[in-house]
């Protein structure tokens, strides 16, 4: 049974480039349209186990470093050229965790730096758990939002694994962002926001934009609009949440007043 | 019964070689017994010219050492930690329980998904031995720490760490293919340096 299932996938498609993952989970599928041949643990509990997922973590160290860089520059539309545009979730799990570890980094940083002489500093642990889950629930909502915005315009080329994979990888621009937003000069921090607004955005709408040039234009502005507006609202909630805490009297720079905060102003609490 | 000439065990299939009477000998004598086991595999994890044959000891893989530097790891840190401060004692010890054995999870789950093949419970193994080193210096941080500038208490963390990655590198990039190393190894990197910072900070 085996043999003429392998016999069958190389004639269908001899000419394509598969990988081994790839091969094992075709013969998988294939399996599973005879229903005789399957258990019911593979009917049904086939999300559990590892080989399901493995196909998604299929990469070369080289290919993960050539999409960190092609992340950085923001113009270039080629981010689905690369390694022939194969959705993985290896980079954006790890850039997503080590971006959840500066950011609690440099947070505590600009506490430490903002003691007042005598004052005991104060670690924050709590910002790691609710960066985790903000981190997260950004992660999974947005490409989300792409994909329904693009079944919309009926384009299907673009699966959600390519929308997470794109923007797991657009983050990476927030990493070294983070790391010097430990400064507390406020003119630098707002500097550094606007930076990373503008990399991570016309990265992610240079690509969109390149996906999907046969597109009439309404609706190809649409999308890229929709990931821009989408972006910005993240960086602001971003920056005022977790930056919010810089004590603009101490460095000298404003009068003495009380220290506002814009988020819960915004949600309108005391 | 006298048992005090034997050879002592080095892992629990030895042990049944001996025929020891467990029922019969004293606590202190069990205990002893299984720390001595966790020493000698703490000794073969941590200090590089002990493994020659290239991690096979790693397969009588055991829970009890990693359970053990856990537990004070999480207590040494909230032992130092101010109750007045944000985030109380009990915070610190269950971000630090749950850090640890979490992140030896997911670590270990990311190499078998690059495609290593290892017991899973034998990677959990060897990354809890590892933090043995992470265990040494907040033990000294705890300590002297608030007597020396923040410099000073920088270089144990360094070494201790270095240690810990040095040791635990090795056998994970073992586990991968060639071209996927790094990928395998960079986690392992990012879970000493996240419990490094932890402990150095409190």
């Amino acid at each position: 049974m085996l043999d003429n299932l392998n016999q069958d996938v190389s004639i269908l498609q001899p000419s394509l480039q598969m990988t081994d993952s790839q091969i094992q989970n075709r013969i998988r599928q294939m399996k599973m349209e005879d229903p005789d041949d399957q258990t019911c643990y593979q009917k049904f509990c086939n999300l559990f186990t590892i080989e399901y997922y493995r196909e998604y973590f299929d990469v070369t160290t080289e290919l993960v470093i050539a999409k960190v860089v092609n992340a950085f520059n923001p113009f270039s539309g080629t981010f689905f050229d690369i390694g022939g545009g194969i959705p993985e979730l290896y980079g954006p799990f790890w850039i997503l965790n080590t971006l959840i570890f500066t950011t609690a980094l440099s947070v505590n940083i600009i506490k430490y730096m903002q003691l007042q002489p005598g004052e005991h500093f104060e670690y924050q642990f709590q910002i790691v758990p609710i960066l985790t889950i903000f981190m997260y629930l950004k992660t999974l909502i947005v490409p989300m939002i792409y994909r329904v915005a693009l079944k919309c315009v009926s384009q299907d080329r673009l699966t959600l694994l390519h929308c997470l994979t794109i923007y797991g990888y657009s983050a990476v621009v927030m990493i070294p962002i983070s790391l010097l937003n430990s400064i507390p000069n406020p003119a630098i921090q707002w500097m550094l926001l606007v930076y990373v607004l503008f990399a991570q955005t016309s990265f992610l709408t240079s690509n969109f934009n390149q996906e999907l040039k046969y597109l009439p234009k309404e609706k190809k502005y649409m999308i890229v609009g929709l990931v821009a507006v989408v972006q910005i609202t993240i960086m602001i909630l971003y920056k005022f949440y977790f930056f919010s805490s810089i004590n603009y009297e101490q460095l000298g720079l404003v009068k003495k007043r009380t220290t506002t905060h814009l988020l819960p102003h915004i949600l309108g609490a005391n | 019964m006298d048992y005090s000439n034997q050879k002592h065990p080095q892992n629990y299939s030895q042990m049944e070689d001996l025929k020891t009477l467990d029922l019969e000998e004293s606590v202190s004598e069990t205990i002893m017994r299984d720390l001595r086991m966790i020493a000698y595999k703490l000794k073969y994890v941590l200090i590089p010219k002990e493994q020659e044959d290239n991690g096979k000891e790693l397969r009588n893989w055991d829970l009890w050492g990693p359970l053990i530097f856990c537990l004070t790891l999480a207590m040494t840190l909230s032992f130092k930690a101010d109750s007045t401060t944000s985030s109380s004692k009990s915070d610190v010890f269950a971000i630090i329980f749950v850090l640890i054995w979490v992140g030896a999870f997911v670590v270990t789950l990311n190499a078998q998904l690059l495609g290593g093949k290892v017991s899973f419970f034998q990677s959990v193994c060897l990354l809890g031995y590892c933090v043995f080193p992470i265990n040494i210096e907040a033990i000294i941080i705890a300590f002297v720490g608030s007597y020396l500038p923040f410099v000073v208490k920088l270089i144990p963390v360094i070494i201790c760490f270095a240690w810990s990655a040095y040791s635990s590198v090795g056998f994970m990039a073992s586990l991968v293919p060639p071209h996927k190393k790094k990928l395998a190894v960079y986690p392992v990197f990012l879970f000493y340096l996240f419990l490094s910072w932890f402990s150095l900070i409190v």
